[in-house]
């Protein structure tokens, strides 16, 4: 955990790399969910944000 | 000894040079390589897309003739509020869930089985494979002979199992079974596809280890749990983002065996997506519409390639 | 033979073997039920309980390649006996051969558009492969995964402008527009296929070439290409057969001229619904060359659908 933590100040791709995906997978799930509408219509914000993270941390050093 | 004068001449000449030695430059040899390609990519698919996410803010009806409006975000609000899109990304879900499901739980237990290395495992698993490789649409479309209710294979072996009258239920025009229905058809189509990825896992797992594990007495449950899954698991993980990005954007399988009804039970997000471009016309809702697939598959194609890396490094 | 404590016993093997070949069996009933609906006559296909056993026909291979058309008793008795099997059958329903059906053309534009892309994709893939391997090309992580995310992309979104462009340009329904389509999504396949393939190839084989005097050109055709000529077939089957499969753009980009037999073989009519014995058939010559093509393919298989990254 400290290493992840480590890894996400010293701006590591790896770490970095975790959290986009956490937040396209939540994002896709907000989506698909079936349980508020509320968490759809914003669904497609998290996983905007997610993709666009994704690109700009994988050219991080890894 | 042929390998050999060829290292020791490569060896002998710096790269850098040797490359040099006639005709064009590599740095020009890649540009001419490279281009067409990057040129076909960048007029059928990037050109597209960006007139995709222009028309995406424009109330634009490819039907009609009238001036185009800006409409700011609107197209985007309206279907991120809309139940009824809400409703059919449910149902994506479960055609989503319910095949991943199924075809991980079929398609690994049919790897662990064909890498017990039966005779003849070799000709069973391409028979297996086969419908994998059909086109889509054409096996939907007879798929809808087999679920005939009357004179359907499907329906008959059906009865025959359970006893229940072979005419009493209908797959495709069921509101209960239609979403149950393409699962069926998709689970018969894909589980090879999880099937040979799974095999590939277990394939790479190096008799080394459970030498060492059955030296420590481990039960062979125990291997299983800690030697087989963790490391069949990033190959797992591959086939389950491959299935989960080729369903949720699934289209001639569906269309052709269901249409999307009976009413909108399997009207996955593909299917609505097409009726509102080329039925209702809705071009700029659909384009707004499309960046959202667009967004959610690009996503979900970045994780699939970092899990792809992953088991390349094996 | 050394004793493993991995191999598995012979009676393990039984076990794995009998549920593997049930569950091939199972898999396989559906293709066979295709093939065997093509060979019966329209009131055997719907008969209950569904026949196993039939006395085969051709009747659905002749409704699928003519067009017929009822005539009255006066006209066929004036026409006298029919010259020719397929007149003859059909001749019992009291009908005659109109003409030539749709499915031939429409198979024909599968073959030429489905070459046409692959051969224009394959060609195209592995130059810039080649170009991706060996050269240092700008961004190439991130052009390769361009590359590769634009196959991901739903059809049917990216139908959306591609038939905006192709009105404007006149491509709608015409075979050049589906070549190039067609190419354009195999790209990526084909790339990152070919891309593995001259991976495996060691770069000292050219090295040793560009020492003997060849230039880059003829290094790659007469070293490189050799090398990796059953990658790129392979290769080229895949893309041919994902040109042969496609349904969304097809369906949605072709309505006369163009159209390949996907789209065209649901549509295929007869009295009262669906004809299915004309559907089987026309499925089953569409189906039974992939088959065979999945068999040739067999040992690349994996390489194929995982875009190259799992190799064996």
């Amino acid at each position: 955990m400290t290493n992840f933590i480590n890894g996400l100040l010293r701006l590591r791709r790896g770490p970095w790399e975790m959290v986009a995906s956490i937040l396209i997978a939540l994002g896709v799930f907000m989506l698909m969910q079936p349980f508020a509408l509320s968490l759809f219509t914003y669904s497609f914000l998290v996983t905007l944000v997610g993709t666009v993270m994704f690109i700009v941390v994988s050219h991080f050093p890894e | 000894m042929v390998t050999s004068t060829l290292e020791r001449a490569a060896e002998a000449t710096p790269p850098g040079a040797a490359r040099r030695i006639k005709g064009l430059s590599d740095r020009a040899i890649a540009w001419i390589f490279v281009a067409p390609s990057i040129f076909l990519l960048l007029a059928v698919n990037i050109f597209p897309l960006i007139w995709t996410i222009n028309l995406s803010f424009t109330n634009f009806k490819a039907n009609r003739n009238r001036e185009v409006e800006y409409i700011g975000l609107r197209n985007y609000e309206r279907i991120l509020t809309d139940a009824d899109t809400w409703a059919t990304m449910q149902a994506t879900a479960h055609f989503l869930f319910w095949t991943i499901a199924v075809q991980v739980l079929i398609g690994f237990t049919l790897a662990y089985l064909i890498n017990k290395k039966f005779k003849g495992n070799d000709m069973w698993t391409t028979i297996i494979v086969l419908p994998m490789m059909l086109s889509p649409a054409v096996v939907g479309n007879f798929w809808t002979f087999l679920y005939q209710p009357q004179i359907g294979l499907f329906n008959y072996v059906v009865a025959f199992f359970t006893g229940a009258d072979a005419s009493s239920f209908s797959m495709i025009g069921e509101v209960a079974l239609a979403p149950w229905a393409i699962v069926i058809v998709d689970t018969w189509m894909w589980t090879p596809f999880v099937m040979l990825i799974c095999l590939a896992g277990l394939r790479s797992i190096p008799e080394s280890i459970y030498e060492a594990a059955e030296c420590d007495r481990a039960s062979k449950w125990r291997q299983f749990w800690t030697i087989t899954i963790p490391m069949v698991l990033p190959f797992l993980m591959l086939a389950v983002l491959f299935r989960g990005i080729e369903n949720f954007k699934m289209f001639d399988l569906v269309v052709q065996l269901t249409g999307g009804g009976p009413g909108n039970t399997t009207t996955l997000t593909s299917i609505d997506l097409k009726r509102e471009a080329f039925e209702k016309w809705r071009t700029g809702y659909a384009s707004a519409y499309a960046v959202i697939l667009f967004v959610t598959v690009f996503g979900l194609a970045s994780i699939y390639v970092k899990a792809l890396n992953k088991v390349k490094e094996r | 033979m050394t004793y493993s404590v991995t191999e598995p016993s012979d009676r393990q093997k039984w076990i794995a073997g009998f549920l593997v070949i049930g569950y091939a069996l199972i898999t396989l009933m559906p293709l066979l039920w295709i093939i065997a609906t093509g060979f019966k006559s329209p009131a055997d296909a719907i008969a209950y309980p569904p026949k196993v056993l039939f006395e085969p026909t051709l009747e659905g291979y002749v409704n699928l390649f003519t067009t017929r058309t009822r005539v009255t008793e006066e006209t066929l008795a004036s026409l006298g006996e029919p010259t020719t099997w397929y007149d003859r059958i059909v001749r019992q329903y009291d009908m005659i051969i109109a003409g030539p059906s749709r499915y031939g053309e429409r198979f024909l534009n599968s073959v030429i558009i489905g070459f046409g892309s692959t051969f224009l994709s394959v060609f195209l893939g592995t130059i810039a492969a080649y170009a991706f391997s060996r050269f240092r090309v700008p961004l190439k992580d991130d052009l390769l995964f361009f590359i590769l995310s634009t196959r991901m992309m739903p059809p049917i979104a990216v139908a959306i402008p591609i038939f905006l462009m192709f009105r404007q340009l006149g491509l709608n329904d015409t075979h050049a527009g589906m070549i190039l389509l067609y190419t354009a999504v195999n790209l990526s396949l084909s790339v990152w296929l070919i891309h593995g393939f001259i991976e495996e190839i060691p770069i000292e084989y050219e090295e040793a070439a560009l020492i003997d005097g060849y230039t880059r050109f003829q290094a790659f055709y007469k070293v490189v290409l050799p090398q990796a000529a059953t990658g790129i077939a392979s290769t080229a089957i895949f893309c041919l057969i994902f040109a042969w499969n496609e349904y969304a753009f097809a369906v949605l980009l072709t309505s006369g001229t163009a159209q390949t037999a996907p789209p065209f073989i649901p549509t295929i009519i007869g009295v009262g619904g669906q004809d299915w014995p004309a559907v089987a058939a026309g499925a089953t010559i569409f189906l039974v060359p992939v088959m065979v093509f999945t068999i040739l393919l067999r040992k690349h298989l994996l390489r194929g659908i995982t875009f190259g990254a799992v190799r064996k």
